[in-house]
């Protein structure tokens, strides 16, 4: 046998998908690794000569006020965490395996919550827990007598309370994917060993979408350290620094980008230990829900405490979205704010403004848009073939590859952006000025979400499903198209929402990238939140909101009608 | 027929000149001739907020038809840090920068960003400001604004109202002062330079045992005394003026040891993809129906032809204090470490 025929033998019988992964990661390292690299290359960088130095780390942390407003972020992300937790856990299972009545409105109202951009929930909740005068407060007093009422959005509690409200519906989503997998058989295995409902629920139920759940905390955490909108309007004003307050100050005249990118760097290692904390509480057990032998599911019936279960629901959706939209809605429809609500003070002129005055809105709408549907649909494909590699173990070392996917959502976006300039303003690729750079810096941005969602997706899918594709003599890649790709639809059309929400009103890591053709809505939202001019803030959140609560809705229709109210999974 | 508009056309042209004489400058044709060849221009601008900005850009373009005029609105930090990421990067974008931070233009005239050119509508320009401009002709002066005493007229009377600067540390304001911070606006950093240069560091040890509520920007007091959770403040005067005309229960006080002047240069940029349209910009910023929307906005004119609003003051009639343009830029970054110490962020 000739050395060609072999070679040629060998090429028969490779699976040639294989081409397909390692393209895939060279575009993972590319996407991920390049900004971060430069990032990191910047960290040990003197500003002004660019030699090697440890100055900057020096810098970062030489002072007590930076090292205290590290801590405040990483007490904030896990307090907000937490309370995710609190809030997103019971209404998922509520929603997904209960009999609680309702279930339209509270869905609907958490997908209003995840709309909300942060920094709007926040001014809103200002005036409704301001200490002097917030509503609520003032009506404390009112029914008490009392002369202050007791809430203080100007604390550690407010600001975890609005971070909290404004991320749970990433812990509700995640773990709701999870439990609509989980089929009854389990808890009908409990209860006929004596279980009642509730020691199944938390025994078995609630166990089983603990990969979820967990994978929810870590994003919630990372998000909860990210932001920058609600610490900037809260914490200031409540006298305390977290990172991204910090972070900012940094990037004052003159520009200290060397500083920041040492002072961002721990960060990574706290994702690091994170994800391998999680791997380790879950590797050695079993979470395979999805198998092919079917399954039904059935709804726990809670008689009485349906309603209790509801009043809940509508409790922690009325802080997150009934109450702030309130506060919204008068805003943007009054012709001055600060007379409150009366007939006379109703104007369209606000969103008239930014409807038709105002230039930019006309650009930044659909540009806010289409960037990111681009940007969900790359995370994306991304992400689910990077979670297929490591969850299949078809490439050595996969392991890594989650760590690369979850990298980006640990440095704060405008970091990140500072990354992204830099590795694309010069050769080989200059996408600056252009919609790319916003599109591939938003995908970038959300691919952890858009992995962590397709990791728990395929880790509730059994392997043997796609073996017994292929022992029948399909390919892989037959294997994922009509086995792997059909079972996971409906996840990633929730995977899609849940990348294409937060796109919409990424603010971070546009605010250095757009041009003057690119701008985006949550930059116009953010340069309108310190010009004092709630009135026509409120109306261009307002049309935020409205536009992408359509979007979705459409996105529903097309998906199929069951998706919003899905009460039994296929 | 074509007589009789000619013959209308021909009055209300009489009758605009009346109400705004609209002034030609030496070689404004052959310019505007030049700018439409460009089609169109960029401009970053922290000078005002974007609902000015759009109107002035509205009204340059209605003058001179035939060149857009695209606007970027930031706060000056960003619109210097996006500058800064332009001329990095070699992409000529922005071909009029507008300010509001005096270190920028010396750093920015120090690099070498900025092109010369001196507006024939100079002539305008308020006298107080002259000072401001650039002797290369790098930038020249085209807003300007106060920071004043400003208050909720639902909860304070006006008799009650604070009347000079140290009135905030009044114990009776306690936890109703609103204030922001000079590490975000510019405007507070001025302030605070010229406090300390009055009254010494003491000022804002005790304004801080009044414990003022500090948000970002200046404008954010506008957003505190209208939701009443703070009901005095050290604001700005366009915002302030612009909410209380919509009908917020607002009020200004021009205080009896001065209002803080504001004045703000804008520059045309070396490497300008439209620099004729630069220049037209410029012109219009210092001409008279430039400032005429500027008043309508509720921005302070810097044309000297061009009254204020009812409402607010002229500048030249309200007692104007100000830190000099070297104490400026020398104080910003002390009082910035200062403040954090006080303050503790």
């Amino acid at each position: 046998m000739t050395d060609a025929a072999a070679v040629a033998r060998r090429w028969r019988h490779l699976d040639k998908s294989v081409f397909v992964w390692l393209l895939l990661i060279a575009l993972l390292l590319v996407l991920v690794i390049n900004p971060l690299a430069r990032l990191l290359w910047a960290s040990f960088q003197h500003p002004e000569t660019g030699a090697f130095t440890l100055e900057n780390y020096a810098a970062a942390y030489g002072r007590w006020r930076y090292i205290e407003a590290l801590i405040n972020s990483l007490v904030v992300g896990l307090a907000a965490a937490v309370l995710c937790i609190v809030f997103g856990v019971p209404m998922a299972w509520a929603v997904s395996r209960t009999d609680m009545p309702g279930k339209g409105l509270v869905w609907a109202a958490v997908l209003g919550t995840f709309i909300m951009p942060n920094y709007l929930g926040a001014v809103a909740w200002i005036l409704m827990a301001g200490p002097n005068a917030g509503r609520l407060n003032r009506a404390y007093s009112a029914l008490t007598g009392a002369a202050a009422g007791p809430f203080n959005v100007y604390s550690m509690t407010g600001l975890v309370l609005v971070i909290a409200c404004y991320s749970f519906p990433y812990m509700f989503v995640f773990t709701r994917s999870a439990l609509d997998l989980i089929s009854s058989e389990m808890e009908d295995a409990a209860s006929t060993l004596g279980a009642g409902a509730l020691r199944t629920t938390l025994r078995v139920t609630l166990p089983l979408a603990l990969p979820a759940i967990m994978g929810a905390f870590i994003v919630e955490f990372l998000e909860a350290i990210a932001l920058f909108g609600a610490p900037a309007l809260i914490a200031l004003p409540a006298r305390f620094q977290v990172m991204t307050t910090m972070l900012w100050q940094m990037f004052e005249f003159p520009p200290r980008v060397q500083v920041a990118a040492a002072y961002s760097m721990p960060l990574l290692l706290i994702t690091v230990f994170l994800f391998w904390l999680q791997y380790r509480l879950i590797a050695r057990k079993g979470y395979v829900a999805l198998t092919g032998k079917g399954g039904e599911r059935r709804l726990v019936r809670l008689g009485p405490w349906r309603w209790v279960l509801l009043g809940y629901c509508l409790f922690v959706t009325s802080l997150s979205f009934f109450l702030p939209m309130l506060v919204v809605l008068q805003a943007a429809f009054a012709r001055a704010w600060g007379r409150g609500f009366s007939l006379d003070n109703l104007t369209l002129r606000n969103i008239r403004f930014v409807l038709i005055d105002q230039p930019a809105t006309r650009t930044a709408t659909p540009n806010t848009f289409v960037y990111a549907a681009a940007a969900s649909l790359i995370a994306l494909g991304l992400a689910l073939a990077i979670a297929y590699i490591v969850a299949r173990r078809l490439v050595p070392f996969g392991r890594a590859l989650t760590y690369v996917a979850m990298a980006p959502f640990v440095i704060p976006g405008i970091v990140l952006a500072i990354g992204f300039y830099a590795a694309y303003t010069s050769k080989p690729l200059v996408l600056y000025g252009t919609a790319w750079i916003l599109i591939l810096a938003f995908a970038t941005r959300f691919l952890p979400i858009a992995y962590t969602n397709s990791d728990a997706a395929l880790r509730s899918i059994n392997p043997e499903l796609e073996d017994a594709a292929r022992i029948l003599g399909g390919g892989r890649l037959l294997a994922l198209r009509r086995v792997v790709g059909p079972l996971l639809r409906r996840g990633l059309a929730g995977a899609f929402i849940l990348v294409f929400i937060p796109a919409t009103r990424e603010l971070s890591s546009a605010i250095f990238l757009y041009t003057t053709g690119t701008q985006v809505l949550s930059v116009l939202l953010f340069d309108k939140s310190d010009e004092g001019n709630f009135e026509v803030l409120s109306s261009m959140g307002l049309i935020l909101v409205v536009v992408t609560v359509v979007l979705v809705l459409i996105g529903f229709r097309v998906v199929g009608r069951d998706f919003l109210l899905r009460r039994t999974a296929t | 027929m074509t007589s009789i508009r000619l013959f209308f056309l021909a009055v209300l042209s009489i009758v605009g000149v009346a109400s705004t004489p609209a002034v030609a400058f030496d070689g404004e044709k052959a310019l505007h001739e030049a700018a439409k060849k460009e089609k169109e221009l960029t401009w970053y601008t922290a000078h005002y907020n974007s609902e000015t900005a759009a109107a002035l850009c509205q009204g340059f373009e209605k003058k001179y038809p035939g060149v857009k005029c695209n606007y970027v609105r930031t706060t000056a930090q960003v619109a210097y840090q996006r500058l800064a990421q332009d001329q990095k990067a070699g992409i000529a974008q922005a071909s009029v920068i507008s300010s509001t931070d005096q270190s920028h233009y010396t750093k920015m005239k120090q690099d070498g960003w900025l092109q010369s050119y001196r507006p024939k509508n100079l002539a305008e320009l308020v006298d107080a400001f002259r000072s401001f401009n650039d002797p290369d002709d790098l930038f020249v002066a085209t807003a300007a604004g106060l920071v004043l005493i400003t208050y909720n007229t639902s909860v304070v009377a006006a008799s009650e109202a604070p009347k000079k600067w140290t009135d905030l540390a009044d114990p009776k304001w306690k936890g109703k002062v609103s204030i922001g911070h000079p590490g975000f606006s510019g405007y507070v950093g001025t302030w605070v330079v010229q406090m300390r240069k009055l009254y010494g560091w003491e000022y804002f040890k005790k304004l801080e045992l009044n414990k003022p509520r500090i948000g970002r920007s200046i404008n954010d007091t506008v957003t505190m005394l209208n939701a009443k959770e703070s009901i005095v403040a050290a604001g700005p005067s366009a915002t302030t003026l612009e909410s209380k005309s919509k009908g917020n229960p607002l009020a200004v006080v021009y205080p009896e040891d001065g209002a803080i002047l504001m004045v703000s240069a804008s520059g045309i940029l070396k490497n300008a993809p439209a620099p004729n349209a630069a220049k037209l910009l410029m012109e219009y910023l210092l001409s008279r129906e430039g400032n005429e929307v500027m008043v309508q906005q509720h921005q302070d004119p810097v044309n000297k032809h061009v009254k204020p609003m009812a409402g607010g003051k002229s500048i030249a009639e309200v007692k104007t204090i100000r830190p000099t343009a070297a104490e400026i830029e020398k104080g910003i970054p002390e009082v910035k470490e200062q403040f954090r110490e006080t303050f503790g962020i």
